[in-house]
């Protein structure tokens, strides 16, 4: 478990890609394990030699100690591709404490991205809101890290959140298998969502799901009565927040648990990721459970 | 408790207005950014029902403010009621204004008839004082003689009032105020009565207020006014004019000779007046247009009736005031003798040429210059004036100068080239061998000497105390005599020449000039200096070169001696030793052998009503009845007056007004308060 890091001081760097860098020293810090382990080539079998196969495959070893001539069979390697898609909505510009939930999902997604590039892979971002804004597919290259962390900087999010739309465009772009990790609050009608996660599964994509929410939306810790405004549609509502708290957090537990349990059906990996919990832990918790899901070995 | 303005405490209703402004429960005006609103429902505000007072400490507080305003406005007092006099008894002093103005048409029937009906009016058990006012204030009936003869009083007033005419005086209204004021305080028995002035005149705005400055107004005593009117106010007033000092002016040249003597008049045209054309009597007869409200000065060839003249003007309505009276001029002799030889009268050279030559008659003064020889044994008979210039008198001339000297004749003496200080030591007692007497030539025909260190103070020399002619350079003296008199001699010195010699001597009456007038010593007879230098020693002998004073009806008469007077209208008076008659009525007077010409006073012709608001800014406490007032608007305004008296002695509304000063501090205090703690909105978007 790492060490976790005063989210208010992090909230004071303003660059995204220096504040990524700080998490993920952080994180191996804290896992006290080389951040070089995973770019070994790794074995995969032993089978008998066949005339026709390449000699320069044959264990020599093995056949000096027991004569008999194997051929060693390692893992195709093929660099990972991961697509970082990032809510850009106005319901993301909301926050109560020093980061606002487009802040965090950016910081994140940054971090997931220097974290990858690091390890070799390749790695995208694509920005949605009412349908998606950039896509940036995934490479591996100089230079690339710096692009991505100038898309993710972009201020001024806008529009309204199309959840189903973005990702069935996203399904689209993005043909070869790998990995997708998609950073939004959700607050959207979900009943299509489901159906499109399924679709990127379907794909051979592994989808991962990171479910951003302020502490103020969680708790809904309001005390006065106002006239509430929808940052996305302008709308404005009388409300007691007294009389409301009730209602809104059993919705809002519906509907967490729909997602949730709609991720579990489609193989999605889901994250709870409230604005307040420490970024690196968000990272360990992924790792760990990846390692866990491929068994172990890198990412 | 009662109010001065109750009316004001309809202001206490303004309290509905912060009482509804803490029960107006506004709906939530802060607006909170929120993520979405997919989870929440809309809910109505708060229903009017469910309304509430809010800070009630703070709405107590603003209540309690509007309610102390209220109170103050009004003005609450607590009637004292041995405040208001216990006794409804009065002390009433009825002045009856007389002056001249009063002569027009029948406002003075009026007022006596307004007077009596106030005396008919009065109780027995009431105290009563009149007195009539003109330039003077005359009791008629005093606060003492009411005490012992109340009863008969109207018997005795009656034909008092009956019997009193309009006199021809100015209108002294505030002193008649003032000393009416004073009888209140000075007569006995009268505490505890409420006092009262009525007030009898036509208030015409020429009435003098000035002693009304003098005097703070007792606040217990009112004055009420019963103004008498005549409809008609078209009137001139004709008075004379002081005689102008300038040149006349070139209209003037042209109407007369500018040697020619002229009376100014001034003519005024009342305010209110309607008409605008005058004539005077005058010869030739003049007429003018003069508009209302102004005044005019104009100048008529002087009468020279010698029983005294009178230019009459004609065109109003009101007579009384359209005649001024001029008495002719009446020079005074002066008998001056000079010492020398008749024969010199008309040599340029000679001391007497200028001499005859000065002494000009004046409208004031007569002199009348004789000649004696110096070998003469006496002066003539009365006279009053001697000139001396270097002859050498007889011994017994000489005694009888001296004596007139030592009198109350003046004597005038060059100390010429024969003159001997045997001749001065007869003249002056000092002894010939202090006077040290040597000629001074000054050498050269450029050479002079020029008067300084002039005693401009004595009154000999008083003329020169005018700045303007002040100026010495340019009198030159060519020739004196020196004069080296002791430290201790009785002579003064009163003026030297620059060299330090003496000038000019005196002793009482006696002057001694150490250099003549005449060409041959001096510039003196031709200088500017002469002729205000002679008239400064005829004033020092007792005349003076003045124009006669204007008399006023009112003035006292300038006796001179005299002892009989014979009035304008025939009457002749025989005035005991120690009597200062005053003139009554206009016209010429004949004092003794001297006529005086007495006028109105022109400001009793300013007949236009004046404002009773006047005599309020001075402090009399007025209400003005009139004769049309009636009992009950009376007692009301008494009433009214007498709250209005004590709320200012009691002044409650400035405790008032503190105790709201600390409610609104306090209000202030605990509104900052209640707004600092009020929670701020807690979330906002980023």
């Amino acid at each position: 478990m790492p060490t976790t890091l005063d989210s208010t001081a992090l909230a004071r760097i303003r660059s995204l890609e220096l504040r990524a860098k700080v998490i993920v020293e952080g994180l191996w810090k804290g896992m006290h394990r080389s951040p070089y382990h995973g770019f070994s080539v790794e074995f995969s079998e032993y089978r008998a030699y066949v005339q026709g196969d390449d000699p320069r495959y044959i264990d020599w070893k093995v056949l000096a100690r027991s004569d008999r001539t194997f051929i060693k069979k390692f893992e195709d390697e093929t660099n990972l591709r991961c697509q970082l898609v990032v809510d850009h909505s106005r319901s993301m510009s909301f926050g109560s404490g020093p980061f606002n939930k487009a802040d965090y999902a950016a910081t994140l997604a940054a971090t997931l991205a220097l974290f990858l590039m690091q390890q070799g892979d390749a790695v995208g971002v694509t920005t949605f809101g009412q349908t998606l804004q950039e896509h940036i597919p995934a490479r591996n290259r100089p230079g690339h890290l710096r692009r991505l962390m100038l898309e993710l900087e972009k201020p001024a999010p806008a529009g309204t959140t199309a959840l189903d739309l973005s990702v069935s465009q996203l399904a689209d772009l993005v043909r070869k298998r790998g990995l997708i990790c998609l950073v939004s609050d959700l607050l959207a009608p979900v009943e299509k969502l489901e159906r499109q996660l399924g679709l990127l599964g379907a794909m051979g994509h592994d989808v991962v799901l990171f479910h951003v929410m302020d502490r103020a939306e969680i708790d809904f810790s309001f005390d006065k009565s106002a006239h509430f405004r929808d940052v996305e549609t302008g709308t404005e509502r009388f409300v007691d927040p007294n009389m409301a708290r009730e209602t809104y957090l059993n919705r809002l537990k519906v509907h967490r648990d729909f997602i949730r349990r709609a991720c579990e059906r489609q193989g999605i990996e889901y994250h709870w990721t409230p604005t307040d919990t420490p970024l690196e832990r968000v990272l360990f918790d992924f790792l760990s459970q990846r390692q866990r899901k491929k068994g172990g070995g890198r990412v | 408790m009662t109010w001065l303005f109750p009316l004001y405490l309809l202001g206490a209703a303004a309290i509905i207005g912060p009482i509804l402004m803490h029960l107006r429960r506004r709906p939530p005006q802060d607006r909170v950014e929120f993520s979405s609103l997919m989870f929440l429902d809309a809910q109505t505000p708060m229903p009017v029902s469910k309304r509430k007072l809010e800070h009630w400490l703070l709405l107590l507080l603003r209540c309690l403010a509007l309610l102390l305003l209220a109170l103050m406005f009004a003005r609450p007092l607590w009637r004292v009621e041995n405040e208001a006099p216990l006794s409804q008894q009065t002390a009433t002093i009825i002045l009856l204004d007389r002056s001249a103005s009063m002569r027009r048409g029948d406002l003075w029937t009026q007022a006596v008839d307004a007077a009596s009906e106030r005396l008919q009016k009065v109780a027995v058990t009431d105290r009563l004082a009149v007195a009539t006012l003109d330039r003077q204030t005359q009791l008629l009936w005093s606060f003492d003689q009411d005490r012992g003869a109340a009863s008969t009083r109207m018997a005795t007033l009656k034909p008092q009032l009956n019997a009193l005419k309009p006199s021809w005086e100015s209108t002294d209204l505030g002193q008649a105020l003032v000393d009416a004021a004073g009888w209140f305080g000075s007569a006995q028995g009268l505490s505890g009565l409420q006092k009262r002035i009525l007030l009898v005149s036509d208030l015409q705005e020429g009435a003098k207020l000035e002693a009304l400055r003098s005097l703070v107004w007792p606040e217990n005593i009112q004055v009420e006014v019963v103004r008498v009117e005549v409809p008609n106010a078209d009137n001139f007033t004709l008075s004379l004019a002081a005689s102008s000092p300038e040149e006349p002016t070139t209209k003037d040249k042209e109407a007369q000779k500018p040697t020619e003597a002229v009376t100014r008049v001034r003519i005024s045209n009342a305010r209110d007046s309607k008409l605008s054309d005058f004539s005077l009597d005058s010869t030739p007869a003049t007429s003018g247009y003069i508009a209302p409200g102004s005044s005019r000065v104009i100048t008529v060839p002087a009468l020279t009736q010698p029983e005294g003249s009178t230019i009459t003007l004609t065109g109003d309505a009101w007579d009384f005031d359209n005649r001024v009276y001029i008495a002719p001029a009446q020079p005074k002799t002066v008998k001056i003798v000079y010492i020398g030889d008749e024969k010199t009268r008309d040599e340029a050279a000679s001391p007497l040429f200028y001499l005859s030559r000065a002494l000009q008659p004046t409208p004031s003064l007569k002199p009348e210059l004789s000649v004696i020889a110096a070998n003469a044994t006496a002066l003539p008979p009365d006279t009053q004036l001697v000139f001396v210039s270097g002859a050498r008198l007889n011994a017994t001339l000489a005694q009888s100068v001296r004596a007139l000297a030592e009198k109350d004749g003046l004597v005038v003496s060059v100390i010429a080239e024969p003159t001997s200080p045997q001749d001065l030591e007869t003249l002056t007692g000092i002894a010939a061998k202090d006077w040290g007497l040597s000629a001074s030539k000054e050498e050269g025909s450029e050479s002079y000497s020029m008067l300084a260190d002039v005693q401009t103070a004595h009154p000999l020399l008083r003329p020169f105390a005018d700045e303007r002619l002040r100026d010495f350079t340019k009198l030159r003296f060519w020739h004196h005599r020196k004069v080296a008199l002791p430290k201790e001699s009785p002579l003064e010195v009163l003026a030297r020449f620059d060299n330090g010699d003496p000038a000019i001597l005196g002793k009482g009456h006696l002057i001694l000039l150490t250099s003549g007038w005449h060409p041959a010593d001096s510039q003196l007879a031709l200088s500017t200096k002469f002729v205000p230098l002679l008239y400064g020693w005829l004033e020092a002998a007792g005349f003076r070169n003045e124009q006669a004073v204007s008399l006023l009806v009112g003035d006292v008469l300038p006796l001179d001696g005299a002892t009989t007077i014979m009035t304008p209208d025939g009457q002749t008076l025989t005035l005991k030793p120690g009597a200062a008659p005053r003139a009554e009525m206009p016209g010429i007077y004949k004092v003794g052998k001297e006529l005086r010409a007495v006028n109105l006073p022109p400001e009793e012709g300013r007949i236009t009503p004046m404002d009773v608001a006047k005599l309020r800014e001075l402090g009399v406490r007025v209400e003005d009845g009139g004769l049309k007032g009636t009992t009950s608007t009376l007692a009301e305004e008494k009433e009214r007056l007498a709250i209005t008296e004590q709320e200012g002695r009691q002044r409650a509304w400035i405790w008032l007004l503190g105790a709201l000063l600390v409610i609104l501090g306090w209000e202030t205090w605990l509104a900052g308060r209640i707004r600092q703690s009020a929670p701020q909105p807690a979330f906002t978007s980023a």
